[in-house]
């Protein structure tokens, strides 16, 4: 058939990179070419030879399952492969802080190379490291007790994880640092800063733990005027050698940039996109991790003064945008750290050095400036590229002009290549959160249009907050099983590589074997004591590597970027920041509603089973039990389609986890619990984990994406989805968090629509969709990543229609279901898909 | 006042095809004509219907069970509905664990039809969009869509009818009364091809779009659109076309907004198929979108102004002119034909 050549043809045009000088097309092409390439950026090892030296820290995976098996391998690899460095005197009468300061300063600034690639207007290449947590004997010994030991945080976590709850660690980065004040200070200013607070000090502060931490901060303080001179040195040489004129002058003044920045405030929009680079990338020097949400916030407000000087004192938007296409592809290196596991692997991996675009500014001013634009110009020449991954902030009265860009960048590419941040729903969260954690004095009705996402979508603060996100990932469904069962697992859980079975325990509270319940109100009151328990469950498992982290790794170079640390004298992870908070991301919000929704329904409701018929269903897999299976996916109502019955259900799910979460705080550190939902990829993967639910599901499918319905239920397209999931949020109510706006989430929720791209076929319908987007504004969530139907997500629906039912195709405004209508049908729909897609 | 309730099809929301910006679109069931073509099959008869979507079942025949009427019978293709016997009750959709047994034609009073389709205000106000009544023929419930539409105004929402015109004048007029705007469809311009394709004379059309203009004449705030769907082989053609023009130069100016020529799709092929019916179109395919230029152009040159002709829906994907044709419908199965 004709229209199948068609889908093939036109599926090999992906969108491309176009517009870009032989410069940012050769540095493009050599990023990609991966393994290929002479020069990378991957992990270097750096140790003191000691035997009990600790290099990979390994609570920093905590929250990434895969990892697990690998956890001793790495620890004892990293060592193996780590070259000594030689310690200075006294070195060992230092808090460890310091000693960390001084190792990794030694590391960047004697022992890596300062290289500058091939017509780079950039500099600074090598960050990705591997360094010594530079600990003394008994202070591995008192950190393995903590990790490895019996009750130690590893077993606990690999405990949590195999028994369906989640994940839990400190990680790394997930902050937006202060760079707007770094660029304004300069480091002399920030070194001044760490002086005066450091002198102001008691004698015996001096001696003690603050005076350690701001001796350690004033170390790091100085590494990056010292890396930019050895960088200036490289620079000169380079130019030395060089024969082009052009070339030569560029690497000259490249030079001359680092001789300012980034010890002094940048004159130039160069000066200031190359301090913003060394100062970022030493953040994941520090951390000893590649871009782990380590955001850039704002960027096209904070630029913008000397994008607007250096654009009147004569430098072309085009040379702007060169200067900031070098710092992107700069931003792609981080996944270099690993790029020999598997191929070229590390380059299809996710980190989120997020940036934003647009947004609201002071007194409902929409701040979209040239700037704006000349990004979002940027990302289009580049892309597909993964990093920095962009963020457009929107709101009611976003100017056409953008929505006019994104709806056009949309419209081009596979899906969106940003994701849109919604400011009201967003900023009334972060008010919530001012009120409900005792933070009015730093995010109140003045200064919450200052927010930025950081990671993929999670709310903070800029310049004074770390807010833990993603350190907590909870499934929310467990508290169903452990309803279900009156507080004990519903399987053993057996481990796959020993075949080891565990024994089942009383792990949660005994509310006693649904089996007994006579009404749903009994249930739901199980249901709720079970989710305070996870949630209980969840923090302390926490605490084993928080309390770790904030003892044995100290970060003081990114202390320094983050305000609160040098006042308090208390390192970031040591809960140093203005704003330190931990979030919980609620992963299978949907299926948790959808499953309770259902036992009302089958139980309660209409009888259609027992409690004990749907047990027995459950604990089988839903396998012989056909028609009950069919009746529980298919009849009970679901959340996702704006059904008031099933987003009361919601709404009430809603409020039971967020307000047990806010009860919660680190013992450690004193932080604050706060909620959120981003599910990441462990919707996938923990599918496999937790038994089959009462929606429907057998284990071994999907589990629901973040605050998104369960796949499949949004029958009544995306204004529906959409409207549920604001109403899930709190909705409107005269007594909003901002304005009219509720939102119980001030991490913010991740959405993702797909849309059939016939609805961006003609100037007529891409109005639609910038209306859409303002509707969104008015009745969605926080965060919306748009997606297109693809032609590969219609051909597995072909291939399992089961699993694909309520697939609705819409062929310019006609509605039909997708596996009902035919093969040839359905070829054509394909076709028609692939051609329209791009 | 005595309570009105509609037979709805379907609800079906963010619809961008039924009149300006995003919209809800409500389609009542009940038509009163049968057009050879129609893509909503379903909504032709005015009693609710029972359909059976193959795909969907898992073989449990609970529905055979609980069928009063001993309608349902399950053959090796599937589950077979006796039209003839079948009342529409619903209860095998009741039974039905997978939905695989749908009822088409639910009841619905004005206030919660009200309450339930103002739900995308956010995106009607944003985007000039609202509510359309369509079908089937909205008009053959015009008490219903009069109160309903009344309800939406009071709502501030605005409206639309969706109608063939073929319905007596109180009932148009009841309709409209409330509307903001009117979607009048326009499909064959011979009255023996009307006749012959929609089952209809097309008089009573021509002259309810005259009443109509010399109403909106009277009250300019409401506005016009006139649709034609282009069916290969029927109504795509350039005689049709410029047939259409013709009337609309000379009767409608001033009142019209826009006219739209919109495509044909086979989409609802399954819908005939789960309806055991034959489609006279089934081996047609979309237009060619060199055909539909060529009709736009035709279109144009009538005296209707060029700027207010848009046309709308899916085309053909590969446009090599030596490929196969659009395709004829099935004469046979059309009732008007003279080979009947």
């Amino acid at each position: 058939m004709a229209g199948r050549n068609i889908a093939k043809k036109s599926e090999g045009r992906i969108k491309e990179p176009k517009g870009n000088s032989l410069r940012i097309s050769y540095l493009r092409d050599f990023y990609f070419s991966g393994l290929d390439r002479k020069w990378n950026n991957e992990f270097t090892c750096w140790g003191l030879g000691t035997e009990w030296d600790v290099i990979y820290d390994e609570i920093y995976f905590y929250i990434v399952p895969e990892t697990y098996p690998f956890l001793q391998t790495f620890r004892s690899g990293y060592r193996q492969a780590a070259r000594t460095v030689p310690i200075p005197d006294g070195f060992w009468d230092k808090s460890i802080a310091e000693r960390r300061a001084i190792f990794n300063r030694e590391v960047i600034l004697n022992h890596l190379p300062q290289e500058i690639l091939p017509g780079d207007l950039i500099a600074g290449a090598r960050f990705n490291l591997q360094t010594s947590r530079c600990f003394t004997e008994a202070e591995a010994a008192e950190r393995d007790g903590m990790v490895l030991g019996k009750k130690g945080a590893r077993k606990q976590i690999k405990w949590f994880h195999n028994h369906g709850y989640g994940n839990a660690g400190a990680t790394a980065g997930h902050l937006v640092p202060g760079h707007e004040r770094a660029l304004t200070l300069g480091w002399a200013g920030i070194s001044k800063e760490l002086d005066d607070l450091y002198d102001a000090l008691s004698d015996k502060d001096k001696t003690g733990p603050k005076g350690a931490q701001l001796k350690a901060m004033k170390i790091a303080a100085q590494v990056p005027a010292e890396l930019a001179a050895r960088y200036a040195e490289a620079c000169r040489n380079a130019a030395a050698a060089e024969t082009n004129k052009t070339r030569r002058a560029e690497l000259e003044q490249m030079a001359a940039n680092l001789e300012v920045v980034p010890e002094k405030p940048p004159e130039t929009f160069w000066q200031a996109v190359q301090a913003l680079w060394l100062n970022h990338m030493l953040i994941m020097a520090d951390e000893n991790y590649p871009g782990p949400g380590v955001s850039f916030g704002r960027i096209d407000q904070y630029l913008y003064p000397y994008w607007e000087k250096s654009r009147a004192e004569g430098m072309s938007a085009d040379e702007g945008k060169e200067i900031l296409k070098c710092f992107w592809i700069h931003c792609n290196t981080a996944y270099d750290a690993m790029i020999r596991v598997g191929g070229n692997q590390g380059i299809t991996a996710g980190f989120g050095q997020l940036i934003t675009l647009s947004g609201l500014g002071a007194g409902g001013a929409d701040m979209t400036n040239d700037l704006t634009y000349a990004i979002l110009d940027v990302i289009d020449d580049l892309s597909p590229i993964l990093e920095p991954k962009p963020n457009v902030r929107l709101h009611r009265n976003s100017p056409e002009k953008l929505l006019d860009r994104v709806v056009e960048m949309v419209g081009e590419s596979q899906g969106a290549p940003f994701l849109l941040n919604f400011d009201e729903r967003s900023m009334a969260g972060m008010l919530r959160e001012a009120k409900l954690a005792g933070l009015e004095k730093y995010i109140n009705e003045d200064n919450v249009h200052e927010y930025a996402p950081v990671g993929c979508l999670e709310n903070t603060m800029v310049g004074n907050d770390r807010s833990g996100t993603v350190d907590i990932n909870l499934n929310l469904y467990k508290a169903v099983e452990l309803a279900l069962t009156g507080g004990r697992d519903m399987h053993r859980f057996v481990d796959p590589f020993t075949g080891k079975k565990d024994k089942l325990g009383q792990d949660g509270p005994e509310t006693g074997p649904a089996v007994h319940f006579t009404a749903f109100s009994q249930f739901w009151e199980a249901y709720a004591e079970q989710t305070r328990y996870i949630i209980r469950r969840a923090v302390e498992t926490y605490e084993l590597s928080e309390s770790v982290r904030a003892r044995f790794s100290p970060t003081p170079y990114l202390s320094c970027l983050v305000k609160g640390c040098a006042e308090s004298g208390r390192d970031i992870t040591a809960g140093g920041a203005e704003i330190s908070l931990v979030t919980i991301e609620a992963v299978t919000f949907a299926t948790t509603v959808d499953s309770l929704l259902a036992i009302k329904y089958l139980v309660f409701d209409k009888k259609l089973c027992t409690m004990a018929e749907l047990m027995e269903a459950l604990l089988d897999n839903w396998e012989g039990h056909d028609k009950l299976a069919a009746f529980a996916k298919n009849r009970p109502p679901k959340y996702g389609r704006d059904d008031d019955e099933a987003d009361g259900m919601a709404d009430r799910v809603m409020d039971l986890w967020t307000e047990a979460t806010w009860k919660q705080k680190t013992k450690s550190t004193d932080r604050k619990m706060r909620p959120g939902m981003l599910s990441w990829n462990y919707w996938i993967s923990d599918g496999f984990i937790l038994p089959a639910s009462p929606n429907g599901r057998p284990r071994g499918q999907f589990l629901s994406n973040a605050i998104c319905p369960s796949n499949g239920a949004d029958i009544n397209g995306p204004t529906a989805n959409a409207n549920s999931v604001g109403k899930a949020l709190g909705g409107k109510s005269k007594n909003g968090d901002w304005n009219e706006y509720v939102n119980k989430l001030p991490n913010g929720a991740s959405h993702t629509i797909t849309f059939n791209p016939s609805i961006l076929r003609d100037g007529e319908h891409r109005d639609k969709f910038k209306a859409f987007l303002r509707g969104y504004a008015e009745n969605g969530g926080t965060a919306l990543q748009i997606n297109m139907l693809d032609p590969d997500m219609l051909r597995e629906a072909q291939r399992r229609p089961r699993d694909y039912r309520h697939l609705l195709v819409r062929v310019t405004g006609y509605n039909a279901y997708f596996s009902s209508i035919g093969r040839e049908l359905q070829d054509e729909v394909i076709a028609r898909v692939s051609h329209e897609g791009f | 006042m005595k309570e009105v309730k509609a037979r709805v099809l379907e609800i079906m929301r963010m619809s961008t095809e039924d009149g300006p910006g995003i919209r809800t679109t409500v389609f009542l069931k009940g038509c009163t004509i049968d057009c050879a073509w129609c893509h909503n099959p379903e909504s032709i008869d005015p009693k609710p219907q029972i359909q059976w979507i193959g795909n969907r079942c898992i073989g449990c025949k609970s529905c055979i069970e609980v069928c009063k009427q001993s309608a349902l019978a399950a053959l090796p293709s599937g589950i077979e509905i006796d039209r003839e016997l079948c009342i529409g009750c619903g209860d095998c959709v009741e039974e039905c664990p997978s939905t695989a047994l749908e009822l088409m034609g639910k009841s619905w009073g004005v206030e919660e039809l009200v309450a339930e389709t103002i739900k995308d205000r956010a995106y009607f106000s944003n985007s000039g969009g609202g509510i359309t009544a369509s079908g089937g023929e909205p008009t053959m419930q015009a008490e219903f869509v009069n109160r309903y539409f009344a309800g939406l105004k009071a709502e501030g929402i605005e409206t639309a009818l969706d109608t063939c015109g073929f319905n007596n004048r109180e009932a148009l007029e009841k309709a409209v009364e409330h509307a903001d705007l009117i979607l009048f469809d326009l499909k064959l311009i011979d009255p023996a091809e009307h006749r012959r394709f929609v089952g209809a004379d097309n008089a009573k059309i021509l002259e309810n779009l005259i009443w109509l203009a010399g109403r909106l004449a009277e009250t300019p705030e409401k506005r016009l659109w006139i649709r034609t769907p282009l069916i290969p082989d029927t109504t795509a053609n350039e005689k049709n076309i410029a047939g259409i023009g013709e009337f609309i130069a000379a009767n409608l100016d001033g009142v019209i907004e826009r006219w739209e020529l919109c495509t044909f799709n086979n989409l609802c092929r399954d819908k005939y198929s789960r309806l055991g019916r034959e489609w006279a179109y089934a081996d047609c395919r979309p237009l060619r979108r060199a055909t539909v230029d060529r009709l736009v152009r035709v279109a144009g040159s009538t005296g209707v102004d060029p700027k207010i002709i848009v046309a709308g829906g899916a085309t053909r994907i590969d446009e090599d002119s030596d490929g196969p044709g659009e395709g004829r419908p099935n004469l046979r199965l059309i009732k008007g034909c003279a080979c009947d």
